[in-house]
């Protein structure tokens, strides 16, 4: 495997003398990560197939509602707030966590320290998701959106967060260098924001509760930032580390890098209100929000120019470095995600759009096609280095990536097309309401076909994951790459 | 990025720009409204919910109703929510005023429901439209007890004492009423002996079996909630509130369906949705057949112009 040593597909751009001694540290540092990552990313992963399933579900009985309808817990109405809390802060949150973690201790170059501490919190976060889970199948959901956990199940996550990230945030204490790279920035934003942003919506839904459609108006901010200033910051600053790293190629401008990531904080946290557009608000909140979400469009051109001139001439290593085609195919997703989120925002087209199911392919443009799928690259990268052993079967892989893609493209587009025509007879007064719910019928069975590709790709994830945590890895220096290296061919296009 | 400290300046001044902007500033606005009276004190809208409607919420809440189910009618120039007879003007933040939790809904997998007590046939048709043999005695028992409007509106209307008030209160007017639903064709009894469409014997059917309250209703995607009913044997008298089933739903001879204090709580909840008290700050719509609450409400509502404006 000569000609595959020296494509820079694992730590590039390092000299045999000065490589030592660095990649020792390397090691070292994320021997210090090992525990709290792995565990974060195995509880991930139980969430995730438990979300998966449940995905499932409410997917088929949404167009088959008699379908174990009869048991108060297994009414649809419980169950889709299960998935989507389960997907936020089982899967997502966590995954998101462990990742972040990783890569601050990297960037920082610093060992974790009280990485039990670090363990302790990741027990009660998931004690914290389980209760909230237990809490809205017994029939005490809040009834906000992403915020149906009881409260009390968010105090248990907000001690849980505290016990986590005050670590992550004190490695910046002890980090060397003065360089601050941009994944540390959208770092640094996701850990001060969460607790803010979650905390706020707690505070001001239940403890002092505000009046009226304010509490919709406090909902809608959550949801949306939890979208845009957690998951989003924690994906893009995922990205914004992993590109460069597997190509071996700086970022290809910091002051794009600048650009994007302050446009980004200033006007994506401004979105959310038009989720409430025609609403009973005052007319400004809603502008703002639509005229927030047009200006996105200035962080999105930014950090996707940013990526594809990072990328430029080497696109052809997706063909081998599986980090690589998941996080791009993220990156992409994120353009996607906040151009559909432009379209579907502005006045002319929520006339059809809004109260249809184009909101629910929305949310998964940014969760799933642009975050999860950038945090699947990331551990495509990371674990390896933590377990010591490179995946095993590049097939695997290949079935994952094709499934997940395939997947939440026909998902998205089933929704979209679908929500097209549910809102279109919706708005003609002369079809009768039911018309518009016969006419997105066809596109949730569509759905639920694209749910089962997820199912698929998930479960196998989770088993090569498992064989991974088992140490059943494949012992070599040489990742596992989704086609084999050729001896030529491959290298000039690097 | 130079120093840590700008960063950090940077990171809490973004967010705490959207975080006033978007919350705090609007809660200012419009974060503690009163209810609307004329300017006796009377005629108070909104007013509080029942115990039972409260409750109720809570179910609503709880089983998820709100993923389907709009609870806001959006003004004529934006949407057909108000040709589609949901409401006869645009819903205001006044009309949420004691919503907790506010449940204005993200989806329509099923009709805005904002209106949908008021879309209830009134106690005179009642007895006219059930055709089954047991149903005129189910239908008024069942609406004495927790329905809100028949509550809210006598009580109220004792306290204004003054003439035109009583029937401008929370009671829709019975012709405007009736008028609502008619467009569709469940207002008419069919032979399934299902109820007038919005009554409450009508809801508690509707919940117990989606599909069964009208032949075009194939397609709706609503859940059954049996596990709001309970089947028992009938112990005597038949239950005045048994629910009146048809085809695969109808119990064994000698059982019956009924209703759970839960199931009695939802409907409440459900009969007391009602938006159509005019609000100064809303117009009403002005092709459309004149709002229920209009006539009576001119009166009521003609200090409207100039003094209370704030």
């Amino acid at each position: 495997m000569t000609p595959a040593a020296d494509i820079p597909l694992k730590e590039p751009a390092i000299s045999a003398a000065a490589g030592d001694a660095e990649q020792l540290e390397r090691a070292r540092i994320d021997a210090s990560t090992r525990v709290p990552v792995l565990m974060f990313y195995a509880s991930a992963m139980v969430w995730l197939l438990i979300g998966t399933l449940l995905a499932g579900f409410v997917s088929f009985k949404l167009h088959s509602p008699d379908w174990l309808s009869d048991v108060s817990f297994l009414t649809w109405g419980r169950l889709r707030p299960i998935h989507m809390n389960v997907m936020v802060y089982g899967w997502g949150s966590m995954v998101a966590m462990g990742t972040a973690i990783w890569l601050m201790a990297r960037l920082c170059r610093t060992t974790l320290r009280h990485p039990l501490l670090i363990v302790t919190g990741i027990w009660f976060w998931n004690i914290g998701v389980l209760i909230g889970v237990v809490g809205i199948l017994m029939g005490y959901s809040t009834g906000y959106q992403w915020l149906e956990f009881p409260p009390y199940a968010a105090v248990v996550l907000l001690v849980a967060y505290a016990l986590i990230m005050s670590w992550a945030v004190l490695m910046f204490r002890f980090r060397r260098g003065d360089q601050i790279y941009v994944t540390q920035w959208y770092l640094l934003g996701a850990f001060l924001w969460f607790p803010w942003l979650y905390a706020a919506a707690q505070a001001m839904l239940f403890v002092v509760p505000v009046q009226g459609v304010m509490q919709a108006a406090v909902g809608w901010w959550y949801a949306n930032n939890l979208l845009f200033l957690w998951f989003g910051a924690i994906g893009l600053g995922t990205a914004y580390y992993m590109i460069p790293k597997v190509i071996g190629r700086p970022v290809y401008s910091y002051h794009l890098a600048t650009i994007g990531f302050w446009t980004y904080a200033l006007f994506s946290s401004w979105t959310g209100m038009q989720r409430l557009v025609d609403g009973p608000f005052p007319a400004w909140m809603i502008t703002a929000s639509i005229a927030a979400t047009i200006l996105t469009i200035i962080p999105v051109a930014t950090v996707g120019l940013n990526h594809h001139m990072t990328m430029q001439g080497y696109f052809p290593v997706m063909r081998y470095s599986p980090t690589l085609r998941f996080t791009v195919f993220g990156a992409m997703s994120y353009t996607v995600f906040s151009v559909v989120g432009i379209l579907i925002s502005l006045r002319s087209t929520a006339r059809y759009l809004h109260f249809t199911e184009a909101s629910i392919a929305y949310s998964h443009l940014g969760l799933y096609a642009f975050f999860t799928m950038v945090m699947f690259g990331s551990m495509y990268y990371i674990v390896p280095r933590l377990v010591g052993r490179e995946w095993r079967y590049a097939t695997l892989i290949k079935l994952h990536f094709w499934a997940s893609a395939y997947g939440i493209g026909l998902m998205s587009l089933m929704l979209l097309v679908g929500g097209l025509a549910q809102g279109a007879s919706q708005n003609d007064p002369s079809m009768s309401f039911i018309q518009s719910v016969s006419s997105v019928l066809p596109y949730l069975r569509g759905r639920t076909v694209a749910a089962l590709l997820l199912t698929i790709s998930h479960f196998i994830f989770a088993f090569h994951f498992g064989l991974m945590l088992f140490g059943l890895g494949r012992t070599s220096t040489v990742p596992t790459f989704l086609n084999p290296v050729e001896a030529e061919g491959a290298e000039p296009h690097l | 990025m130079k120093g840590l400290v700008s960063l950090f300046i940077g990171l809490f001044g973004t967010f705490a720009f959207s975080w006033v902007g978007l919350t705090v500033i609007p809660n200012l606005q419009i974060g503690a409204l009163n209810p609307q009276m004329d300017e006796e004190g009377t005629d108070v809208y909104p007013a509080p919910k029942s115990g039972m409607a409260e409750r109720g919420r809570r179910i609503y809440a709880a089983n998820g109703c709100i993923y389907c189910h709009s609870q806001q009618v959006r003004p004529d120039y934006a949407s057909s929510d108000i040709d589609r007879k949901w409401g006869d003007r645009r819903s205001a933040p006044r009309d949420y005023l004691f919503d907790r939790p506010v449940a204005l809904g993200q989806d329509r997998m099923g009709p805005d429901l904002s209106n949908v007590g008021k879309r209830a046939p009134t106690e005179e048709e009642k007895p006219a439209a059930p055709p089954g043999t047991n149903a005129p005695a189910t239908s008024p028992a069942a609406a004495q007890s927790p329905s809100p409007p028949a509550n809210a509106a006598p009580s109220k209307a004792g306290a204004a004492g003054s003439p035109p008030g009583p029937p401008a209160a929370a009671a829709p007017s019975p012709p405007a009423a009736a008028a609502a639903p008619s467009p569709s064709p469940l207002a008419s009894p069919n032979p399934n002996g299902v109820p007038p469409v919005y009554s409450e014997a009508w809801h508690h059917r509707h919940l117990y079996s989606p599909r069964s309250v009208n032949p075009d209703n194939e397609d709706s995607t609503m859940p059954a909630y049996r596990f709001l009913y309970e089947k028992h044997q009938i112990a005597g008298e038949r239950s005045a509130d048994a629910l009146e089933l048809s085809g695969r739903d109808v119990p064994p001879a000698g059982w019956e369906v009924v209703p759970t204090y839960e199931a009695k709580c939802l409907v409440a909840y459900l009969m007391s949705l009602d938006q159509s008290h005019p609000l100064k700050e809303v117009k009403s719509a002005p092709g459309a057949p004149q709002p229920a609450g209009s006539p009576p409400a001119a009166p009521a509502g003609s200090p409207a112009p100039a003094p209370p404006k704030k």
